[in-house]
């Protein structure tokens, strides 16, 4: 006997998803019936972006509601379709990207575009997911592109190191991860995410030490999956190799994007699986804003101080996403309705930011083949419209006002503050801390663009218009967000005004 | 008592009867060259005699994965199958067959893109374009 | 209390130089249009046009303003973000007065002095930082400058915020490229502009993010207030409205902080914020790289200016706001300030570069408003305000001498030196004065700062202050000293015939110097027109400590 058929409504809540595995399905059969076309490259860009942004125009139409589809596998509020339009939006840069880059070959940017509209599509699962085995089916689907994007300079040694070093850990994480969840599923007797907090609370109470020793193994094992997506520590070392290797726009999409989905599901873990703390729980709960304080003061200050010894700006880069996953986990910790804000407003942010900052190394290595520091002296001269802007992301990186990164900042310590707990008081400080160091590493660069004189005499940077139009589109809304923030603040909140 | 049976005996018979047919057909048909490989246990696979740890080619995980896609199709498809019925009762059979019209056209639409790109091609050349910087 | 809006002019000097950078970026547009030498040019004009249009909105605001009244005026209140209750909240009172006016006056020199005309620039060898890249510098230096004048004006604590980190990116940039280029010093370092500029923006980024916690920390804290369009908000970011409410105590539940009252928390993380840039000792040692490395311009905004945005921190928030932990922390800041005056004054003995010299002075006699800001006196506070002033004018005379000096000879060696009193009388003459002015004697402005910061903390209500001036005046003795005997081993005896080719000084320099000197002088003799602007307000301020003051007694 079935159930009811009401478990499957919902099909206007999905509409974005269908509408992206329609994308890829078009870009598939246009990437093969093109194959002769010299045009193939443009049409398949341009009908991905199409499909994209056709996919955000149905966010814009689904109406947020926090009731449960499919069985309760999904979940179509405000704060899964906030999430899912960052992502989106990030594929889209992210597929400009690639059309841009010379790291892509051209016969293969169809099989490009339809894995990141795949890793898309996976991504938005993640944020709407409330049931594990839905969480761990996005995930997979997240992960299973991503390895592919990262090996795709086929026969280049680093890039296939890159993609096996991320399925390696991404295996093993996943494994943790899968582990943890059957531990919950046995504790709990539900994949359902409201369900098993409310079940392992109560066994953790009845069932003495063990059954909370229990819930404590699997919470950490379920972490690790999350710690792993989102490059937190001790999971992050994944990361300075993968961002070296990969391809520079897949690492400008992978840097921002999964890091987006992972944080939405790590919230959506935790919140819904574990209901939301102010402060600390009561003895006998699961002390998790502790564990992720503690994790996020390790993750940003093992990034930070990693990054100011790095010659290679990718690597660079991406010790600087292991610091501001940090940052994130700080409020994750936090877990507050402004926290939740905070992180919210930090994704598009660090999306402006990180893939302008990432642009600017693609633009700077295609015309010197430098992806050191060093490459970046005196760009001031040679280019001063990259040099610029690049100033402009890191500085924003940084957080230093009037630059939009500040304003994410300042969100995520207001948020920890805010709790008015000894213990994330201490948090705040080394995050402000880091905030300082960072400032060192993210200033090398700027100062080698300009403080610095190139090594010898180089000709100027040229900047197609396409990439320089892309830079502006990123840079100028850095620069206008860290002013004028109300509207994007009035979204965060139209989008959280549902309970999850 | 027992009648049931006669439908799996004719399942049995039948199917025995399409083989046989089939493969006397074949005698009629193929060409006859026999050789010692294909002599051999495995026609088509790696010697079975040596040593098991050598590079076996790559092009076996590609063939694998394609028939993983036919395995899955099973799979997926079989649900369908299964409520069919209560469903046509129902009337809405046409939900039935849109759905599996829609996951076969996209199997095949995946099996046309690797055909497409040649990756079926037994002798195609799998070394990638030369090193790149 | 009501704040609404009474004047846009302060909006107006604000942004008056942000419009001029814009002018700027417009022509760099239309750079393929224009020569090099007329872009460059052009943008000297605009910035000389845009801080002269500023001097002159200061002299406006120097007009309408009543010195009688100590309330706040020019203020300009809109809504900014309304769902974190942040306004565009400007305005000005006794406490800023004098220093949005002074930096009106300090930005149209530095940029009178960026500028290669009227006079012989020797620059066939030594490339000229006023030729180099000019559209950046000037945009930067206007941004700098709206930077210093929201900083002063601003009374919403999130604008004063991200006023006072503005700051930051243009000095930053000013000081890497425009300053000395790396060098190899003896001992196998490498120091210079782009080392300078790092420091010093790591330095005042450390203090700021301690600020930023700070101010988030009140804001959580803080009581229900009324924004600029009458809504009702739950907390507060406006600085008089946070003031009123640690003076009613709404503050007094907020959980203490790592074992400090809230308060007390909230004072320390400010204090070391702002006193990053006094500097005070211990966190002063960004001040001698910085500014020996600077080019003259940003020296004298570096000490004239940026020195001061750290103590009118102090006073706006650590005195006014955080009043009742003031009296608290009171003792550790004078030893802290006497510590800066007396270390300042003795390491500044040892000093070789002229440049340096001058930057450890302004250690030194930035100590005396820090000494003077905590005796909690009206006459050591007001002591502690026109020593800024006078410091402000004071020090970017001592810069542009050293400038001048060092644009003729490329070297700033006082050893070096000798006899120049025979081949640049003119000079010699100004450099007397601005060391007279600056080691305190009596008719010059550096005197009366001085004097009253030693007065009124003679009459502290704390006996232990006397103790304190005490030591302080050793210092007085000591800076005598070392001016004197730095002007008579530059000026005076034989002339170092290596020298014989120097010329006197020229119209640009003049420029600058001759309207600092005659501001000198007439402070120094007339200290009035200040003490009318400030008193009234300081005075304000000083009855509700001393409230405290007394009642903790």
């Amino acid at each position: 006997m079935l159930p009811d058929l009401a478990g499957l409504r919902g099909g206007a809540a999905i509409l974005p998803e269908l509408v992206l595995t329609g994308t890829v399905f078009a870009v598939l059969v246009l990437d093969l019936a093109l194959r002769r076309s010299a045009r193939r490259g443009r049409v398949l860009l341009l009908v991905t972006c199409l499909g994209l942004a056709a996919a955000a125009t149905a966010i814009a139409g689904v109406s947020a509601g926090a009731q449960p589809l499919f069985y309760g596998m999904l979940v179509a509020d405000g704060f899964a379709l906030f999430v899912k339009g960052v992502v989106i939006a990030a594929a889209v840069v992210g597929a400009i990207l690639a059309a841009l880059s010379p790291e892509i070959r051209r016969d293969q940017l169809g099989e490009y575009l339809i894995l990141l509209v795949c890793l898309t599509l996976g991504m938005c699962l993640l944020a709407g997911a409330r049931n594990l085995l839905m969480l761990y089916l996005a995930l997979e689907l997240v992960s299973l592109p991503s390895y592919i994007l990262a090996g795709f300079r086929h026969g280049d040694r680093r890039s296939s190191e890159a993609a096996l070093k991320y399925v390696v850990f991404g295996a093993a994480a996943s494994g943790l991860m899968l582990f943890g969840f059957s531990l919950l599923y046995g504790l709990a007797g539900t994949l359902d995410l409201p369900g098993i907090g409310a079940a392992v609370v109560a066994r953790g109470l009845q069932g003495g030490l063990d059954a909370q020793l229990l819930v404590v193994v699997a919470v950490l094992l379920s972490l690790a999956g999350f710690a792993y997506k989102v490059a937190a520590v001790p999971f992050h070392m994944w990361c300075p190799d993968v961002y070296e290797g990969a391809p520079t726009p897949f690492v400008a999409f992978l840097s921002v994007a999964p890091k987006a989905a992972g944080f939405a599901a790590l919230l959506r873990f935790f919140l819904s699986g574990f209901g939301a703390p102010l402060g600390f729980p009561a003895p006998g709960e699961f002390p998790w804003p502790f564990v992720l304080g503690v994790l996020a003061m390790a993750t940003m200050t093992v990034g930070n101080l990693a990054a100011i010894t790095q010659d290679n700006v990718k690597r660079l880069l991406a010790y600087s996403s292991i610091a501001h996953a940090g940052y994130l986990l700080m409020a994750v910790a936090v877990g507050s309705p402004l926290a939740i804000r905070g992180v919210l407003l930090y994704l598009p942010i660090y999306l402006l930011m990180n893939m302008g900052a990432f642009l600017v190394v693609m633009a700077v290595h295609d015309a010197t083949g430098s992806e050191t520091v060093d490459g970046f002296r005196g760009l001031g001269a040679r280019a001063p419209y990259l040099a610029v802007v690049m100033a402009v992301f890191l500085f924003s990186l940084t957080g230093i006002p009037p630059l939009a990164g500040f304003i994410g900042k300042f969100f995520l310590f207001a948020a920890a503050l805010q709790t008015k707990s000894m213990f994330f008081y201490a948090v705040a400080v080394v995050g402000v801390v880091n905030s300082v160091i960072s400032l060192y590493y993210y200033a090398r660069i700027v100062r080698a663009c300009f403080l610095e004189k190139p090594a010898d005499a180089q000709a100027p940077v040229r900047v197609g218009s396409p990439a320089a139009a892309l830079l502006g589109a990123l840079a100028v809304p850095t620069l206008v967000l860290g002013i004028w923030w109300g509207p994007l603040l009035g979204v965060v909140e139209k989008a959280l005004l549902l309970p999850r | 008592m027992g009648f049931e049976f006669v439908v799996v005996l004719l399942f049995l018979t039948t199917s025995a009867v399409i083989v046989g047919i089939a493969l006397w057909l074949g005698r009629f048909l193929r060409p006859r060259l026999p050789s010692a490989e294909k002599a051999s246990t495995y026609e088509c696979g790696e010697r079975p005699i040596g040593s098991a740890w050598f590079n076996f080619n790559p092009r076996f995980y590609l063939f694998a994965l394609v028939f993983i896609v036919f395995d899955a199709e099973i799979a997926l498809t079989y649900p369908a199958a299964a409520v069919a019925r209560r469903w046509i009762a129902e009337g809405r059979a046409w939900l039935v067959v849109a759905e599996i019209v829609l996951f076969l056209a996209i199997l095949v639409a995946a099996l046309a893109y690797v055909w497409g790109k040649g990756e079926l091609d037994w002798n195609r050349d799998l070394a990638g374009p030369e090193e790149m910087p | 209390m009501d704040f609404s809006t009474t004047s846009t002019l302060l909006t107006w000097m604000i942004f008056t130089p942000l419009i001029g950078a814009g002018a700027i970026l417009v022509l760099l547009a239309l750079r393929p249009l224009l020569r090099q030498a007329l872009l460059d040019n052009l943008a000297r004009a605009i910035g000389v046009a845009c801080t002269a249009v500023v001097t002159g909105q200061g002299l406006i605001l120097w007009g309408g303003f009543r010195g009688a009244d100590g309330a706040l005026q020019f203020v300009h209140r809109l809504v900014w973000i309304k769902q974190w209750s942040i306004e565009y909240f400007v305005g000005v009172d006794g406490l800023s007065i004098s220093m949005v006016l002074l930096t009106a006056a300090v930005f149209l020199v530095a940029a009178i002095a960026s500028v290669p005309w009227w006079g012989r620039l020797d620059d066939a060898h030594h490339p000229h930082f006023s030729k180099k890249k000019v559209p950046g510098y000037w945009i930067l230096f206007l941004l700098l400058e709206t930077g210093v004048l929201g900083t002063f004006c601003a009374l919403d604590f999130f604008l004063f915020y991200i006023f006072w980190e503005v700051m930051l990116l243009p000095m930053y940039f000013l000081i890497g490229i425009w300053g000395a280029p790396p060098r190899v010093e003896a001992n196998g370092r490498v120091r210079g502009g782009p080392y300078a500029a790092i420091k010093f923006f790591l330095y005042t980024l450390a203090g700021s993010v301690l600020m930023l916690l700070a101010m988030i920390a009140i804001y959580h804290n803080s009581g229900p207030s009324t924004l600029a369009d009458g809504t009702a908000s739950p907390h507060s970011f406006n600085v008089m409205a946070l003031t009123q409410m640690f003076r009613d105590g709404t503050f007094a539940g907020a959980s203490p902080i790592f074992g400090l009252a809230f308060a007390q928390a909230m004072f320390l993380a400010l204090f070391i914020g702002f006193s990053i840039k006094v500097p005070m000792f211990p966190f002063h040692t960004w001040l001698p790289d910085a500014h020996v490395d600077a080019p003259t311009p940003i020296s004298v905004i570096l000490a004239g200016i940026l020195l001061k945005t750290g103590m009118y921190g102090m006073l706006r928030f650590n005195l006014q706001m955080l009043s009742p932990a003031m009296v608290w922390a009171a003792w550790g800041i004078g030893i802290l300030g006497v510590i800066n005056i007396v270390y300042g004054a003795f390491v500044c003995m040892a000093q070789k570069d002229l440049k340096k010299l001058i930057a450890y002075s302004s250690v030194s006699h930035m100590g005396f408003c820090l000494l003077g800001f905590a005796a909690l006196t009206p006459q050591a506070l007001t002591g502690c305000v026109f020593q800024m002033f006078s410091h402000g004018i004071i020090s970017p005379m001592l810069f542009l001498i050293a400038g001048v000096i060092y644009d003729r000879a490329h070297t700033r060696e006082i050893n070096g030196f000798g006899g120049l009193a025979e081949r640049l009388p003119e000079y010699t003459g100004i450099t007397g004065l601005a060391f007279m002015a600056s080691l305190g004697l009596p008719g010059l402005a550096g005197f009366v700062g001085e004097v009253l910061v030693f007065l009124g903390g003679f009459g502290a209500a704390d006996q232990g202050f006397r103790v304190l001036v005490a030591v302080s005046a050793i210092a007085v003795v000591i800076t005598a000293a070392y001016y004197l005997w730095t002007m008579q081993r530059m000026f005076l005896g034989k002339l170092n015939e290596k020298w014989a080719g120097l010329w006197d000084m020229n119209w640009r320099e003049r420029l600058t110097l001759y309207p600092l000197a005659a501001a000198t002088v007439i402070l120094g003799v007339y200290p009035a027109p200040i003490f009318n602007l400030i008193n009234s307000s300081l005075h304000q301020v000083l009855s509700v400590v001393s409230v405290t003051l007394h009642a903790g007694r």
